[in-house]
């Protein structure tokens, strides 16, 4: 599992954890930092993309993405803040 | 004994330092890069920094420090009952408790809801007597979201501020809220004098004069001296716009405010092309331009966070990074720091 730098600094200056998980959901809830990738309803954040060895999880299972035991997770931002979120939007006017 | 300007910006939190003098200061900082710090403050009662930070990724939560920014603890999540349907999109603003209730904080958040946390920032409790307020319907967002922004706390009083709801005043603690907006115009809703919907942008209660509050409005600058229960528009009497969001109060003098008038709704930056603060010593009745040492050529905005007071002086901060000082009463207006990210907040401290 890799992090970006905001989470790693939140995670204790760790980029990078070994884990033992099933699923992609299992590993992120194992983070320190899983407080900060799902939302209060449990939910993965909007902009939060996870990619399993390079591909894009959000076009497969997504939490429910099985992992093996030298499957390569990597955290990242989107790249584009899309509509309707409320930080994005407000900085338009801020 | 120096000051400590904690200053909030879109790109993490800087600390500026001076000695008694103020005419040099050390900048330190990006701290908490990566996080958008809405408000950060010092606790007068034990010097323990908290931050108000948001990220568009991983959300909206508090962090404090104990060193003065050396090291950061981040609290439990922080968010909003399943029941309530709503979830949590950014936190505004932290106030610490009272110096009777140790290890008590609020903090105010958007949409429109109030924490508290009781055992110093750790855990934070959403209030329900807001959340669950009975005008809660007719609330609309401000152009930055619904935000819960002001809070004032008194021996036995509350006020906050909501963009836009409007004023609110509790006397049970949190418990239950009364709204406080009469003859605060909302020139935006179809009935201009409503009961909630105001867009309060700062609301403040003067320290050695509680029944007096005074409130930089969308629609205006306002003071009341009947705790809220009654308001007095205040602009049109010296001020080249009603529409603003930053307010300084003077902690000896409660005749004596500053506002920073902007354009207008449409454009948010300051009025007449110029970086201009405005005083009052009469309470309202007139408003004189303190300025010197200022850019008479600017286009700037200061956020409803971005000015602050204390016993030495006044401060604020410009979205355009720049952090400017003044002695107290006013005078001549000195630059303490430039180039900084954006600024969102900025408060002043003994340290």
């Amino acid at each position: 599992m890799l992090l970006p730098a905001t989470l790693a600094a939140e995670a204790g200056g760790r980029k990078r954890f070994e884990l033992e998980a099933g699923t992609v959901g299992d590993a992120l809830r194992q983070l320190p930092v899983a407080g900060l990738l799902f939302d209060e309803a449990g939910e993965l954040r909007r902009l939060i993309n996870v990619y399993v060895n390079g591909v894009d999880a959000r076009g497969g299972r997504l939490l429910d993405e099985p992992l093996t035991g030298d499957s390569e997770v990597r955290i990242v931002g989107a790249v584009a803040g899309g509509e309707g979120n409320t930080l994005a939007d407000a900085s338009l006017w801020l | 004994m120096g000051v400590l300007l904690p200053v909030g910006t879109r790109k993490g939190l800087f600390l500026l330092r001076s000695d008694g003098g103020s005419s040099e200061w050390e900048v330190e900082g990006p701290l908490l890069p990566g996080w958008a710090v809405y408000h950060a403050t010092v606790d007068p009662r034990d010097s323990v920094l908290y931050a108000a930070t948001n990220n568009p990724f991983y959300g909206a939560t508090v962090h404090k420090s104990r060193d003065l920014g050396q090291s950061w603890e981040r609290a439990e999540e922080i968010g909003l009952p399943e029941e309530s349907g709503l979830k949590l999109a950014a936190i505004w603003h932290v106030e610490p408790g009272l110096a009777a209730e140790p290890d008590t904080l609020w903090a105010g958040g958007d949409p429109g809801v109030l924490f508290s946390s009781k055992d110093a920032g750790v855990t934070w409790e959403v209030n329900r007597g807001l959340l669950e307020h009975p005008t809660r319907e007719r609330w609309q967002p401000g152009a930055g979201g619904m935000c819960c922004h002001s809070i004032q706390l008194l021996d036995g009083t509350m006020y906050v501020g909501i963009s836009a709801a409007g004023s609110f005043r509790s006397e049970d603690r949190g418990e239950s809220w009364t709204p406080i907006n009469k003859d605060v115009a909302a020139e935006f809703l179809p009935e201009k004098y409503p009961e909630v919907g105001q867009c309060v942008h700062k609301l403040l209660v003067h320290p050695k004069r509680p029944e007096r509050l005074w409130q930089q409005n969308h629609c205006g600058v306002y003071r009341s001296d009947d705790r809220g229960d009654n308001w007095e528009r205040l602009d049109g009497n010296g001020l080249p716009s009603g529409f603003g969001f930053a307010l300084a109060l003077d902690p000896d003098d409660s005749d004596v405010a500053y506002v920073i008038p902007e354009e207008s709704q449409e454009y948010h930056y300051t009025s007449e092309g110029r970086l201009g603060v405005y005083r009052t010593g009469n309470a309202g009745a007139s408003w004189e331009l303190t300025a010197n040492g200022l850019p008479d050529r600017a286009w700037a905005a200061i956020l409803r966070e971005g000015l602050a007071y204390d016993d030495g002086g006044i401060y604020f901060g410009t979205q355009s990074g720049s952090v400017w000082r003044a002695p107290r009463g006013g005078g001549q207006w000195t630059e303490a720091a430039r180039d900084l990210p954006p600024i969102l907040s900025v408060e002043a401290a003994s340290v």
